[in-house]
């Protein structure tokens, strides 16, 4: 019994789950800011988002 | 049979315990709201009409990209970082960041930046914005710092480069105006680190980074920041006679360059006590006002020009 009760793993401090939680919002931030810009530019340029000068 | 007795060894990895400030950290925000900046006049005095989303597009990724410099030049110093007093509290030297994760962050950021910039605006701001990261990161950071004391004047070319990838983005371009501004930054660059280095020298000698006052010495390197200083006074003014940039900016151009001429003069002559440190730190301090300011009269011709053409 006492085995099943012991955690298994890596067991985060408080300190590291709240980093982790911050950093992982920061993320998700970053990929919806470059959706928006994708799907923003898209329409902005239209049927020319597929003409691609060099 | 097992090879491994894992009773025996108890790894204990290391969990992060980095903020989101850290990381910001790592992006250098100070050196990143200049080259901000001075993209933004880059763009702004580009001809024709730019849609703002790209133009905030542009000015993101240049952004992003120039703290993608910033993460992999921390990445790379770390270890000279941490004896320098100025440098000493990085994200790196404090234990927040390992160097990996300052790699991984900092290459992300690189390949997103120039990917994006490539992609949604044009290919060549985005080859320009990949040079100028590669630059930053490979001739000067890893060649150029540790191996001479004219580190400063060649990698100066990477942060004269922001003005020049707005330009490009807007225009897909390059011009002869961008350039202009590009010897402007390029010329800037020494007086201003030199000052900077002249009242820190003793961190560089203790990190063992030939800089200037480290390797030849205050008087040599004082009469260097003089010389410069009057080059690029005459290189910011002479857009003016050569009729690129109008009256408004040669005049503040020719009152600004008086004010870093005089303290430059003022830093050769003063070379002992406290009179030598303060004529350093005012240099050091004006350089950026006088960076700042001539951009900034660039930015409000444009934009007086466009709201009220009659003014000006």
């Amino acid at each position: 019994m006492d085995n099943e009760q012991k955690p298994h793993g890596i067991v985060l401090t408080e300190a590291q789950q709240k980093s982790r939680r911050r950093r992982s919002i920061a993320i998700a931030l970053a990929l919806g800011v470059l959706v928006v810009l994708f799907f923003a530019v898209t329409m902005v340029k239209g049927p020319a988002v597929l003409v691609r000068p060099m | 049979m097992s090879v491994i007795d894992h009773n025996a060894i108890e790894l204990s990895p290391r969990i992060s315990e980095a903020d989101v400030g850290d990381y910001i950290a790592l992006l250098k925000p100070r050196v990143m709201s200049l080259v901000i900046f001075t993209a933004l006049v880059g763009l702004v005095i580009a001809p024709g009409h730019v849609h703002p989303v790209l133009a905030f597009t542009s000015i993101l990724c240049i952004a992003v990209g120039a703290g993608a410099s910033g993460a992999l030049n921390m990445w790379y110093e770390s270890d000279i970082d941490a004896l320098m007093s100025r440098t000493a509290n990085r994200p790196i030297p404090r234990g927040r960041i390992t160097r990996p994760e300052a790699l991984a962050f900092g290459m992300t950021l690189a390949f997103f930046s120039v990917m994006t910039l490539g992609i949604l605006v044009n290919w060549m701001a985005g080859g320009l914005l990949a040079f100028t990261i590669f630059f930053y990161v490979v001739i000067y950071t890893m060649a150029l710092k540790r191996w001479t004391a004219q580190n400063i004047v060649i990698g100066g070319a990477a942060g004269a480069l922001p003005p020049v990838v707005a330009w490009s983005a807007a225009t897909g371009s390059l011009s002869v105006e961008p350039l202009l501004l590009f010897l402007i930054i390029f010329f800037w660059t020494p007086p201003h680190f030199w000052a900077l280095a002249l009242f820190r020298s003793d961190d560089y000698a203790r990190a063992g980074v030939p800089m200037l006052p480290v390797i030849a010495g205050p008087d040599a390197t004082r009469l260097q920041i003089l010389l410069y200083t009057v080059v690029l006074v005459a290189v910011a003014f002479a857009p003016w006679p050569l009729g690129y940039f109008d009256a408004v900016y040669g005049v503040t151009s020719m009152v600004l360059g008086a004010g870093m001429l005089a303290l430059a003069i003022n830093v050769y002559r003063r070379r002992e006590g406290r009179a030598a440190l303060r004529a350093t730190r005012k240099l050091f301090a004006f350089s950026i006002v006088y960076l700042f300011a001539l951009f900034a009269t660039l930015l409000l011709e444009v934009v007086v020009h466009a709201v009220a053409p009659s003014i000006w």
